[in-house]
């Protein structure tokens, strides 16, 4: 191991190091913010591997956040679990309904897959709106009262750097590998012997893990939640073009993108509500023009920085 | 659940489908045509669409123009949208890979939403022009759907014609089958690309002119057509033209149907369902189309 990863490495203990004592110190807001940050950390991450590593775009995501929403929140308000546990069982609902999306959509090369998921969000809030006595319908769902924003914080950062951790060992793994060259030639992966519709539906299961475990922590968190909050195509976009932004097909990219347009979001955009999804459609249609590698890839050009970032 | 299903609601539902699918139909037309000739799925479509209901709206009530009349006003319209759009933006993707072609129509798709609504608000509109139905024997037909399958069937004919007839149909159609072959003819596949752009979003714009009357014009109100036009391709066959029509007509029969047993909120459910269920049985559509 040279200097440079070590040094990296370092650097990663003392931000955790940090990140972990902040409750102690930060403010009520801050702590939220962090929460929040790591909640987008997470989702980016979780669309990255599908779309970032096999090049299935997933225009939908956020079903599987709010999939996660409301197994977790029902679990725990009927069923009186604790919230970690359900937040788990959150997780594994959301792979349930990739499972029953992916097997017939993934199977098929082209834009089949884009598409369902394009359709998906729709028809979960249709659901849950219609399933009234199990979700509350449009009415929506309360938990019970339980101040946990700082367990919750440190649940969330381990969602992010699970999600972090796992594209790290995939990319790094000949499983990504694999993924990597379905995105770049899918006959051609074939051809090499993988089976391309096992691998790409492993990647989304893997994908829609992440989103599920958040929804069902983001549900406790906020206590209350109805069709509308829990499944809007804004956090789909929001998922999209934090990825985009800092380098799909990278480990460090959506952390990158999450962080930089959070913040600016927090600080700039938040005057400008109204401008919000035109700005978002221009950074994604500049993204993919003029950098579709994202910041990151161009730093990797640029400086030579090892693929695996 | 229990529901006693008559003749007559029988009969009334398959022409419902059947008039609803039309309209269906010609939009996917759209979507299809961009498809076949470009290999991009446009998932601004849907937006499209809206757009070309509020070109109706506004010379309905700016202008008083009969909505039936500004159909081929909306169309030419957004026929320039259209085309400014392939020649500024999506032309640069044609040759990528399809994730960069999603994902930009993607934001073509919000960006043109959140503009509408900025222009136009979120504001409900509607265009008052016609409203009950004419009777034959039991069935009830509502005056603005019948008068929007008559329009539907004539520019999809229409449609049918250019591509079948005309010197430019026939470069469209070579432009699809092979844009190597269609260039070595001489064919200017990138002016090709270009009409072909603003032709489906004419196509769709006629769709958003003829349901200006039927629902509530809103900035929104498109997304779901993008989903629905290309679930119709998938039921005709990716790549097969006359396969949108019975895919169109499929569409509307199933919704149409399934709106007798289940509650309207759920007719997305079962679009839906149907989509899943053909990609699971029949993945290249009832009539068999181009491998993708």
């Amino acid at each position: 191991m040279t200097l440079a990863p070590r040094a990296f490495l370092t650097g990663l203990a003392v931000l955790a190091a940090a990140l972990a004592l902040y409750p102690i110190v930060g403010t009520g807001y801050g702590v939220r913010a962090m929460l929040q940050l790591f909640m987008w950390i997470a989702l980016a991450g979780s669309w990255n591997l599908i779309s970032g590593l096999t090049g299935y775009v997933s225009f939908g995501h956020v079903a599987f956040f709010g999939a996660g929403a409301y197994a977790g929140a029902i679990l725990i308000a009927k069923a009186g679990w604790p919230w970690l546990p359900a937040a788990l069982a959150g997780g594994a609902a959301a792979c349930v309904l990739a499972l029953v999306i992916g097997y017939p959509c993934l199977r098929l090369k082209g834009p089949y897959f884009a598409i369902a998921m394009l359709g998906l969000n729709e028809v979960l809030r249709a659901l849950t709106s219609y399933f009234e006595g199990l979700t509350g319908g449009g009415s929506g769902l309360s938990l019970p009262t339980l101040h946990a924003t700082v367990p919750i914080y440190y649940a969330m950062a381990l969602a992010a750097a699970g999600v972090t951790l796992l594209t790290y060992l995939i990319i790094t793994s000949r499983f990504g590998l694999r993924l990597m060259t379905i995105r770049e030639d899918e006959v051609a992966a074939e051809a090499m012997g993988i089976d391309t519709a096992r691998h790409k539906l492993y990647a989304f299961l893997l994908s829609a893990a992440g989103p599920g475990v958040v929804g069902a922590l983001a549900a406790r968190d906020q206590g209350y939640i109805e069709p509308i909050s829990v499944f809007p195509l804004a956090t789909t976009i929001t998922m999209i073009v934090m990825a985009l932004f800092g380098g799909k097909g990278t480990v460090w990219g959506p952390v990158l993108g999450a962080i930089v347009l959070f913040v600016s979001q927090e600080i700039v955009w938040a005057r400008f509500p109204y401008v919000h999804q035109l700005l978002f459609g221009a950074i994604i249609a500049a993204v993919v023009l003029l950098m579709p590698r994202g910041v990151l890839g161009l730093l990797q050009t640029k400086y030579r920085l090892p693929r695996t970032l | 659940m229990n529901v006693v299903v008559t003749p007559t609601m029988v009969g009334q539902v398959v022409i419902s489908g059947i008039l609803a699918g039309a309209l269906y139909a010609m939009v996917a037309l759209g979507l299809a045509l961009i498809f076949g000739v470009m290999r991009v799925i446009n998932i601004a479509h849907g937006p499209l669409l809206m757009l070309g209901a509020y070109t109706t709206y506004f010379l309905y009530a700016g202008l008083g123009l009969n909505p039936y009349l500004s159909v081929p006003v909306s169309m030419a319209v957004l026929f320039v949208i259209g085309a400014v759009l392939q020649r500024t933006l999506v032309f640069r993707v044609v040759d990528a890979p399809e994730l960069s072609s999603l994902l930009l129509t993607f934001g073509i798709s919000i960006a043109l939403v959140n503009l509408a609504q900025l222009a136009f608000t979120s504001d409900l509109r509607a265009v008052e022009y016609l409203t009950g139905s004419w009777g034959l024997g039991p069935f009830a037909f509502s005056k603005t759907r019948v008068l929007a399958f008559v329009f539907a069937a004539g520019v999809t004919t229409l449609a049918f014609l250019l591509l079948q007839r005309t010197r430019l149909g026939r470069a469209i159609r070579a432009t699809s089958q092979s844009r190597e072959v269609a260039m070595v003819c001489g064919v200017n596949v990138g002016r090709i690309h270009t009409i072909t752009f603003g032709l489906a979003s004419a196509l769709a714009a006629a769709g958003g002119a003829l349901i200006a009357v039927v629902v509530a014009v809103q900035p929104e109100m498109g997304q779901v057509w993008t989903f629905k036009s290309f679930l119709v391709i998938v039921l005709g066959g990716a790549g097969n033209y006359p396969g949108a029509l019975l895919g169109g007509v499929l569409l509307g029969l199933v919704e149409q149907i399934a709106s007798l047993f289940l509650t309207s909120q759920l007719s997305e459910v079962v679009a839906y369902v149907l989509l899943v269920v053909v990609l699971l049985v029949r993945p290249t559509g009832l009539l068999g189309g181009r491998q993708t």
